[in-house]
């Protein structure tokens, strides 16, 4: 039937729209890339920021920065990170990949989809300009914790930060309405719910996190802009405000949070180590259950960040904490089981996300420490806690997402990465990542508490800390492979074609990069792995496949 | 890939340790740093207790994911022989079955353990033989010791030590001027938070005599590092009679307010700026000036001519943050003690002669504001 | 695997058949976007009522705390009562429009409309003359706990209310411009779902502000 080469891999069309088309597209692939794009931006300004505080944590002392920089550096660091770096980044990954999973043609509102894309750009460069304002930047913690985030004591840089959030917020409110739409509503014909790809079923519950949580730390923000800026009395004790007030409803929010950070990379790695393991994903079911599971303990379990506070019912959130584990550890089985009996293809893809299971591993266990409560007495707010948070969310979702970059890019570009450019990345990450965040268990269980900008030469931290701060420059210095591997792959790549990988899902179905419509036509959809039953079927039944292939239930 | 990763990894570290002497005693050290400093409160023991246990726990899990993580890379690499697909298994309820309900058991076991650590270590005797309640305001530790019912504020020390009977249990009030804090002592592997508007307390218990290290360890803003304290536990007849010298001092201050600064336990005016406290007349003829801003002393080192009193003139330009100058010979013994006092506000210190030497100046309230002295 | 083999099968009836937006039926992409909005906005004024309880119950000088517990200045006549029935109304008559323009009934959707938006802009009014009674009553935004959650809470459900009230005067525009009919008119059951959400918050926060009784230090 019809053509025998629908799109000839001769040369990789590239995007030769000029900035207008970028600055103006609605198309959920250009946005993605333009999330990407931005997300990494702010990714090496946060990194620049974290190697300020690397550094004038290399030796006790005050070296480079005075506290009341330091401070705005590590508020900064933190902030920019997890709101214009790991957040967005997944949402950009999101917005590439789902419609194409799922077989659609763009996201369900694609105007709304620009809108939200170009509020981050703004809210970061709001949060960044602080550094400009009189007083600086904000500088108390990205947890902003009241009365010290109070008029009394911050400058113009925390209404900034603020500002900027309720911008990012607003933002990732808005994208998730429109994954939901997107994905309850496009799907092709046979894409189930339960055929979706497990990374759409983490993109959705995600969304579901985003749209309950985001909105409260959204009321929470203008609570306190309105203390900052209008008198108001929310959370200053000193006029019959509740300090405590603030951080339950901060980590009412930032709690599920976690989970936006961490849930889509766990979905990503679902994509990716099947591809490379040759094998399905080991109980999807399982999964799909296992991530809602997380997404509603998600919301019970906020008020383990505030177990020293004496405001809190410790039995109950201690529990809840523990539980949350469980679904963690189910996904964890699975992915193991995916690869026993399968035939690995070591590419820097399955790399990455090898990185992402032995890492984030460790991330989960070191955070079962902390759900101990007694213990957390000791662990809390020491960098025993720095040494979690990083396990997670770098060695979890960093990973993950250099692993979804991979993967991804040679569909975005129709380029391959350079796989030894790839590879020197992968080590030099991976060795810097542990140099930094493993010395700090240490330097936790030691008692150094976290964000302090200086520390006596008497406590015994210096070795560990100088440690910590080579493998910081270690990262630094693996970011630039990377760079020099998109650069040169762009411009001379190996030609990808459409489905380099073997893959499962349906984004490989079209051509690299896909077409502005990104389907002329679909595969027929009869389980999770249409792309797999495609290949399978055209080899076993010859190629007589098509005749052979049923229309799927029409309209479904 | 992976595996020369990690190779590295340990080659490195194995190669700081060689480097450093003999490396069984090295590794010995890195097994000891994988737990908390050894507990000098009953509570801290307990804590301890618990945190053996989830290590354990959390040590089993590590080596048997990552092994079977492992395991899988090395055994199932794919082969130039491997054309055919491998096995498509689609899962297994049974294993499933099996791995919710044993993490799901493991977790409940931890919180059981950790709910009964958690009743004895929060635990709150309000009738308990020692009431001290530590205030913390930015960026400072002071101490008041409260008479037995927890009501009257007996005395009310100062300098950012804190002493208590070894033996004999503390009810500890913590109470915040401003933004939050938390008193945290690593050694009594305990924190809490020091909330403005709200009284938290909990209950300790020194078991062995000693200076423990302590330290604010929730973000007050841009002193939050030197906000440091010691907790000293002594024999309890040295604690009474400690206790009873600190009340008749105080006693006879408040009878006396103009009285010449005893070393400790003296309260700075609050509100309105000290009156300069020597004389000049007694000073000596040379007056070195001294500035204290943002909890650092601008000039880190001074010079003094030998065996001639002199006058250091002490500038304290952190706005409503206490600061003094306290001269350590080389033996940290302390040979001048000056009064502690609020900013914004200048002192005049009448120092004695000292005899020729390097002495090292710092600050009571914050520790880690240090500088040199030479005298010569 | 090649790309050969993917071109080779085909797709069941049309090429891009399953892509048409909205294929799926049932309700439609706006009405669900405007429901899945709505749930945020619900967690949104959830955390506002949140803090408003937080402050309330931790209030050691009871509440109204003082200067306000002697006369609480917060008063259902003449104005907060009669503007609350109002809004009420204005929920029937914005759902009349809907059933009018399902009915294709375009001018009974047009006069239904234009009532609500008026009725909007009226409990917009009355909310303006309220605020300057209590400013007058020294009750304001800066004026303890008290002032800054009722200030908070009624401030942005006002700003919801001005921002249903410009939907509404959009759609009511759209509509004299015959854009509606029964077949198309996603965007008026969408701004209806948003006017009646804005009811019920109103209706959450008179229950709240005026009828729950105060507290005294017992």
């Amino acid at each position: 039937m019809a053509t025998t080469v629908l799109h000839p891999p001769t040369t990789a069309p590239g995007y030769r729209s000029g900035l207008y088309e970028w600055v103006t597209t609605t198309d959920h692939k250009k946005i993605g890339i333009l999330y990407l794009v931005n997300s990494f931006i702010f990714f090496f300004f946060a990194g620049l920021l974290a190697l300020g505080v690397r550094a004038e944590l290399a030796q006790p002392g005050i070296q480079f920065f005075a506290p009341t920089t330091y401070n705005e550096l590590f508020t900064i660091h933190g902030s920019v990170m997890i709101f214009l770096f790991i957040i967005p980044i997944l949402a950009g990954f999101g917005n590439y990949v789902v419609p194409l999973m799922i077989g659609a043609p763009d996201m369900a509102f694609p105007r709304i989809n620009a809108l939200s894309f170009w509020m981050l750009p703004l809210g970061g460069l709001m949060i960044a300009a602080g550094f400009l304002a009189g007083g600086g930047a904000a500088a108390a913690g990205w947890t902003s914790y009241t009365p010290l985030s109070e008029a009394k004591y911050m400058g113009v840089g925390e209404d900034l930060w603020i500002l900027g959030l309720v911008l990012v917020g607003t933002s990732s409110i808005l994208g998730a309405v429109n994954f939901l739409v997107t994905i309850f509503k496009l799907r092709a014909p046979g894409m189930t719910m339960f055929r979706i790809p497990i990374l759409v079923w983490t993109v959705l519950v995600t969304a579901v996190l985003v749209l309950m949580a985001t909105p409260v730390f959204t009321s929470a923000l203008i609570m306190l802009f309105i203390d900052r800026n209008y008198g108001g009395h929310f959370f200053d004790p000193a006029s019959g405000g509740n300090a405590i007030l603030w951080q339950n409803v901060f980590w009412f929010y930032s709690h599920p949070a976690v989970y936006v950070m961490i849930l889509p990379a766990m979905g990503m790695i679902s994509e990716i180590v099947p591809v490379f393991s040759r094998k399905p994903l080991f109980g999807y079911r399982a999964f799909v259950f296992a991530t809602a599971g997380i997404g509603a303990l998600g919301f019970s379990v906020w008020a383990h960040h505030m177990f020293t506070t004496g405001s809190v019912y410790l039995p109950f959130f201690s529990l809840m904490t523990a539980l949350i584990g469980v679904p963690t550890g189910v996904k964890f089985f699975n992915w193991i089981a995916t690869m026993i009996r399968g035939q690995l293809r070591f590419s820097t893809p399955f790399l990455f996300s090898l990185g992402f299971l032995t890492m984030f591993l460790i991330g989960g266990i070191n955070g079962a420490f902390s759900a101990a409560v007694p213990v957390d007495f000791a662990l809390h707010d020491t960098y025993w806690v720095v040494a979690h948070l990083h396990y997670v969310l770098f060695g979890g979702s960093v990973f993950g997402v250099m692993a979804g970059v991979y993967y991804w890019f040679p569909k975005m570009t129709g380029r391959m990465l350079n796989e030894t450019i790839g590879k020197i990345q992968f080590v030099l990450m991976f060795v810097g990542f542990n140099l930094t965040f493993f010395p700090m268990h240490m330097l936790g269980l030691a008692g150094m508490p976290r964000r302090i900008a200086d520390y006596s030469s008497a406590a015994g931290w210096s070795e560990l800390n100088l440690l910590a701060s080579i493998g910081g420059f270690t990262i630094a210095t693996s970011m630039l492979p990377f760079l020099w591997n998109i650069f040169v792959s762009l411009r001379n790549g190996e030609i990808a074609g459409d489905d380099p990988w073997e893959a499962n899902t349906l984004e490989w179905a079209t051509s690299s990069p896909p077409p502005p419509y990104n389907f002329d036509r679909l595969p027929p959809i009869r389980s999770e792995r249409p792309l797999f039953d495609l290949r399978h079927a055209a080899s076993t039944v010859g190629h007589a496949g098509a005749a052979a292939a049923p229309a799927t239930e029409p309209g479904a | 890939m992976l595996g020369i990763a990690t190779l590295v990894v340990v080659v490195v570290f194995l190669g700081i340790l060689a480097a450093r002497g003999n490396v069984v005693d090295q590794l010995g050290n890195v097994w000891g740093s994988f737990f908390p400093p050894a507990a000098t409160s009953t509570q801290g023991s307990e804590i301890r207790g618990l945190y053996d246990i989830v290590f354990l726990l959390a040590a089993i899990i590590f080596l048997l994911v990552e092994g079977l993580i492992v395991f899988a890379v090395v055994r199932y690499r794919r082969k130039p022989t491997d054309t055919e697909l491998p096995p498509q298994i689609h899962g297994n309820n049974l294993l499933e079955v099996i791995w919710t309900l044993v993490p799901t058991l493991l977790v409940l076991f931890l919180f059981f353990v950790s709910w009964r650590t958690l009743n004895d270590v929060d635990r709150v005797d309000a009738a308990a033989p020692v009431q001290v309640r530590a205030v913390a305001a930015r960026f400072q530790w002071s101490f008041e010791y409260l008479s037995p019912d927890g009501k009257q504020i007996q005395f009310k020390q100062f300098e950012p030590k804190m002493f208590v009977p070894v033996g004999q249990k503390v009810h500890l009030r913590l109470q915040s001027a401003d933004v939050i804090h938390a008193f945290y002592v690593p050694q009594f592997l305990f924190k809490r938070d020091v909330v403005p508007g709200k009284e938290n307390s909990f209950d300790f218990t020194a078991d062995q005599a000693g200076t423990f290290r302590g330290q604010c360890a929730e973000l007050c803003g841009e002193g939050h590092f030197a906000m440091q304290f010691t907790v000293e536990a002594v024999p309890p007849d040295q604690f009474q009679s400690w206790l009873q010298q600190q009340i008749d001092n105080a006693a006879k201050q408040s009878q006396q307010p103009a009285a010449s600064a005893p070393a400790s336990g003296q309260p700075p005016a609050s509100g309105q700026p000290p009156a300069s406290a020597a004389p000049s007349g007694q000073a000596g003829a040379t007056t070195l000036a001294l500035t204290a801003k943002g909890i650092a002393y601008e000039q880190q080192s001074l010079e003094a001519q030998a065996q001639a009193p002199f006058t250091i003139a002490f500038d304290n330009q952190d706005d409503g943050i206490p600061h003094n100058v306290d001269i350590h010979d080389q033996g940290g013994n302390s040979v001048f003690k000056g009064q502690i006092f609020p900013g914004v506000a200048t002192q005049n210190y009448a120092v004695p002669a000292l005899p020729a030497g390097t002495y090292q100046f710092v600050c009571d309230v914050h520790p880690n504001m240090t500088g040199t002295l030479t005298v010569k | 695997m090649t790309t050969d083999s993917h071109a080779l099968t085909t797709v069941e009836h049309s090429p891009v058949g399953g892509l048409a937006h909205d294929a799926r039926g049932g309700i439609s992409n706006p009405v669900l976007g405007m429901i899945l909005f709505l749930t945020s906005e619900v967690m949104f004024f959830g955390g506002l009522f949140a803090a408003y309880f937080s402050i309330r119950a931790q209030s050691f000088q009871g509440w109204p705390p003082p200067p306000f517990d002697k006369e609480n200045p917060l008063e259902i006549f003449p104005l907060v009562g009669p503007a609350t029935v109002l809004l009420i109304i204005s929920s029937f008559t914005a759902q009349f429009g809907i059933w009018a323009i399902r009915r294709n009934d375009r001018t009974g959707f047009i006069r239904n409309i234009a009532i609500t938006v008026l009725l909007g802009v009226v409990f917009l009014i009355m909310q303006g003359i309220d605020y300057t009674i209590l400013a007058s009553k020294g009750l304001s935004l800066d004026a303890g706990p008290f002032g800054t959650t009722y200030f908070t809470l009624t401030g942005f459900h006002g700003a919801h209310v001005l921002g249903g009230v410009v939907m509404l005067s959009v759609i009511l525009y759209r509509g004299m411009a015959g854009q509606f009919s029964a077949r198309h008119h996603d965007a008026v059951e969408a701004t209806s779902l948003y006017w009646h959400f804005v009811d019920i918050v109103w209706i959450a926060l008179f229950s709240t502000l005026y009828l729950l009784p105060g507290t005294t230090v017992g």
